[in-house]
Order: structure tokens, then sequence, then C-alpha cells
């Protein structure tokens, strides 16, 4: 422990950003060392001068106002539209599926051979004809959101639905559209055996930005802990070079209910355990993680840990 | 001033409460994407304080704050399409501010003719260049005026800084964030995060080495 090191993180110390064990040394070293000691004071008392410098308060005034005028300019906001609300959560469509004999429809028919994106309309707005027939095909799974329901003077209804067909696309895993669906298929499909199979081939490209966002997604949020493991294996070559990805892992690590997802994110995290955030979740682990697999890996983890010189 | 004790939560509990709250979230978010405007005000409401105050002692301006507001959410509510969880949500709309705030910066580097100026705590602003004791104080002149100046010191040791010194010695001593999520906001690293800190205050301390 030298004076080089400690003066280079006295800032560090005094805004509390030093890891335990090194915030200790140098405690230490200032408790025998003036010279430290007199650059701790100095920059305390900098510390001091910045923090008087005269500010403005948010007062609650003034926090009513700009959400009065947030609230205004949101007005005026173009909302997204249609079809891009229907990309973001087609899971919505499954959810609202219902049945009701429609008097009026606007068919919006999803196309996913020409990419996610190509959709288009078609048919004609049919409105107040009570005289058309209900629709034959009409079925739970065809009728992807109800829409709209109103009720005119007379007491007629008008309910406007979207409708999905069945499609199929074909290709290798570096098209485009094939890596499109597959993307969609590993966020919002309720079958977490097609989530599962999609996350199976993506996890093979994991160097795509797009591919690595879903990987992550699936990591944090995927309620099926077969997919979580799937999409860890994806990731776990990119905790060195992705900060996004060791994050994720890392939290994995701390609050997977699965052991195997969290010893799994522990293997992974090897290869950086040198971070100051790894570092200091390996330690408390070690210490009192209630799996015993969990708390031992750690310890091996942390015996390999270089110390503070 | 003392050192700030180290707190003693364990780690864990307070991720899991963090990863319960970030679940609520999703939700909302997921609604705000569906166009429910409701619910993004309710994510707005989680936020906009701290982003607010950062705006206004960012900018020192009221004025300035609320524009560095109002364009930070509505760009995020223009951009919530493209949000796809990869991060947090505090993290991302700290991006969007933070970025907004680095525009504010250079900007107002670029206007030589504006002199800083400083709010002292009556709300009252004034510029480094008026020297003229204001008696519109009351108890002791002479402190308000050592106060004002003291002020004025510090305004005029920050603009030395870059915009992205100023932005990161901002979020850290005025703001208390960590340097972790300074990185983040800042799209870069933890590491040059620190960097830029010592950086910053290396300046400060040169500029302020004789106050007091």
């Amino acid at each position: 422990m030298n004076c080089e090191w400690v003066l280079q993180n006295i800032t560090l110390y005094v805004y509390d950003e030093l890891p335990d064990d090194a915030r200790h040394e140098v405690e230490q070293h200032l408790n025998r060392c003036p010279d430290c000691t007199a650059e701790l004071q100095s920059m305390r008392e900098f510390k001091e001068v910045a923090s008087s410098l005269p500010q403005l308060e948010v007062t609650p005034n003034l926090l009513a106002s700009v959400r009065m005028d947030l609230q205004e300019a949101l007005e005026g906001v173009e909302q997204t539209s249609g079809w891009r609300r229907m990309f973001f959560d087609p899971f919505a469509w499954l959810r609202q599926a219902q049945f009701s004999p429609a008097l009026a429809a606007v068919l919006l028919i999803a196309g996913f051979g020409g990419g996610i994106g190509a959709m288009y309309t078609m048919g004609p707005k049919v409105v107040n004809n009570t005289d058309r027939p209900i629709p034959t095909d009409t079925t739970h799974a065809s009728i992807a959101s109800i829409k709209n329901i109103k009720q005119d003077a007379n007491g007629q209804v008008q309910i406007q639905y979207d409708r999905t067909m069945p499609d199929r696309a074909e290709g290798s895993l570096n098209d485009q559209d094939i890596q499109d669906l597959l993307l969609v298929a590993a966020r919002d499909n309720v079958n977490s055996g097609v989530r599962m199979d999609s996350i199976d081939l993506l996890k093979n490209k994991q160097d795509d930005g797009r591919i690595r966002e879903t990987l992550i997604f699936a990591l944090r949020y995927d309620t099926n802990p077969g997919v979580r493991l799937k999409a860890l294996e994806g990731l776990g070559s990119q905790v060195k070079s992705d900060i996004r990805v060791r994050n994720a892992v890392l939290e994995a690590l701390l609050n997977d209910n699965n052991p195997a997802v969290r010893s799994g994110a522990l293997h992974a995290l090897e290869a950086v355990k040198s971070d100051t955030s790894v570092r200091a979740a390996l330690q408390q682990l070690a210490k009192d993680d209630p799996n015993q697999y969990i708390r031992s890996e750690s310890q091996r983890v942390v015996a390999t840990l270089p110390r503070f010189d | 001033m003392g050192q700030r004790g180290f707190e003693n939560t364990s780690r864990k509990g307070s991720m899991v409460g963090q990863s319960q709250s970030r679940i609520n979230d999703a939700e909302l978010i997921r609604g705000a994407q569906r166009g429910d405007r409701a619910a993004f005000e309710e994510l707005v409401r989680q936020y906009d304080q701290a982003v607010l105050r950062l705006a206004l002692h960012l900018t020192g301006s009221e004025q300035d704050a609320r524009d560095v507001y109002q364009d930070a959410f509505l760009k995020a509510y223009r951009n919530l399409g493209s949000f796809r969880f990869e991060c947090s949500f505090y993290t991302w709309i700290y991006r969007i501010v933070t970025n907004l705030c680095l525009d504010h910066l250079r900007k107002r580097q670029v206007r030589k003719e504006d002199a800083p100026v400083v709010v002292d705590s009556d709300g009252e602003e004034y510029s480094i260049i008026d020297q003229v004791a204001d008696d519109r104080s009351g108890a002791s002149p002479e402190r308000d005026l050592m106060r004002r100046e003291l002020g004025a010191r510090i305004a005029r040791a920050l603009t030395k800084l870059t915009p992205r010194e100023r932005m990161v010695f901002e979020m850290k001593h005025y703001q208390g964030l960590k340097l972790r999520t300074i990185g983040e906001a800042l799209n870069t690293t933890e590491e040059t995060a620190k960097n830029t800190l010592f950086r910053a205050t290396q300046k400060l301390r040169a500029a302020l080495a004789d106050v007091r």
C-alpha cells in the first residue's frame, strides 16, 4: 500500500466509489500517513466549496407546471401508427382475442413473407350493414384484436377488429426475414417451446446487435428457465466486450430463481471476475448465499482474484 | 463535513426490490408502447423530479430546465417504440437527458457573449460581471457579498470544464449518481467516467485553489 496508489484513489474515496476492501486499505493507510491525510483534507474542503454553489430548487409549483406543459405537448405528438403498435406487442392480440359478431370490419392482413413491416390493408370498409352475413371463417384464432366498439343513436353496434391469416417462411439463418421472425418468436410467443427453439437458433448469431438485445431480454424476462439458460449460452462469450451483457448476466446471478441459470451466469462471469461490481457480488455470495453450490463456486472464484497490494 | 458511512444494506435484498420495480416498469412501458398515455404519464412521474433537478442545476435557468425536461420526455415518448428492455428504463431516460444537457452545454460554450450567470438562494439571477453589492439581501451584506462572489467563482470554474467533464462532475457531485450509472448514461464505460471525474476535479481544484 503506497502513497501513490492512495493519492490516485482519493477522489474515488471521497465520492464513495471504492469497493469495500480498497476503502479499508485506504483508511488503514491514512491512519499512518500524514501527507495523504492532508491531501484527503484538501479534497474534502474542495467538496465543501463545490457544494456551496447556490442552486435553484425544484418547487412543487414548478413540477406541476412542467408536467402540465408536457401533457399538453403530448397531445400534439404523433401517435405510433397501428401496425407499429401490433409489432411491439403481438402477444396482446392473443390476450384480447374474442369472438363477436361484427357488423363492420376493417380487414388487416399481416404478411410476414415480405419481412416484418410489410403490411397492407385490403377489403372494403363496411358500415352499418345488417344484411352482411357473419364471415364463416371467423374463429378464435384468426381474430387478432378488437379495436373499437361503438353504438349509434339507433342502437346499431359497430365493431372494428383486426384479423390475421396464417403464413409460412422458409430460408437460412442468414436471411433477414427469418431473423426477423425468430426475433418476434423469441419475445412474444405464448408457447415456451417456440421461444426456446427460436433462442436456440438465435444464440449462434449474438454478434448482431438486435439479436443480442433479444437474448438479453430473454435472459432477464423470460418466464421459462430453459429459455433463459439458452439465452445465457448465447451471451456468455460477450460478457467481456459488452457491458450490457455483463450487467444482465450479473443480475441473473443475483436474482434468478433457478439455480442452473445462476450457476451458468457465475461461470460466464469468471472471465470478467476483476470487474468491480462482479467482484463485489462474488464476495457477497461467497459469504452468505443460501445455495451451497453457488456459495462454494463463488468462494473458489474469489480465491483466484488478485489481492490489492 | 464527515465521511458518509457505507450503507450496510444487503446487496441482494436491494436488488430483489429493484427487480420488482423493474417488472412494474416493464408493464407500464409495454402499456405506453401500445399507446396508453396514462401509462406513459405514470412512468414519467417516477423519474421526472430527478430529471428536472438535474436540468435545473446544470443550466442554472428555470426556462432552460423546462425546455430540457420537455424535450427529454417528448423524445422518450416518440422513441419508446425502440426501447427493447436491453437496459433499465432509468438508464435509458438518463441517457436521453444527458445528451440533451450536453447539447445545451455545447451551445452555451459557443455563445461567448453570454457571461455565466449564477442564481442565489433568493432566486435572483446576476452576472458575475456585476460586482456591486446588493443591499436587498438583509442580515449581513458583507457575508452575502462573499457568498455571491464565491458562487461566482465556482460557476466560473465550472465553465472551464468540457461539457462531458461538467456532466460527469454534475452527476457525481451534485446528483450523487454512481460512476457506473454515469458511464451508462454517457454511453461509455465506468472506467472512462472515472477518468473524466479525475480530470474535472483536478481542473476545479486548481481553479478554486485559493478559495478559503
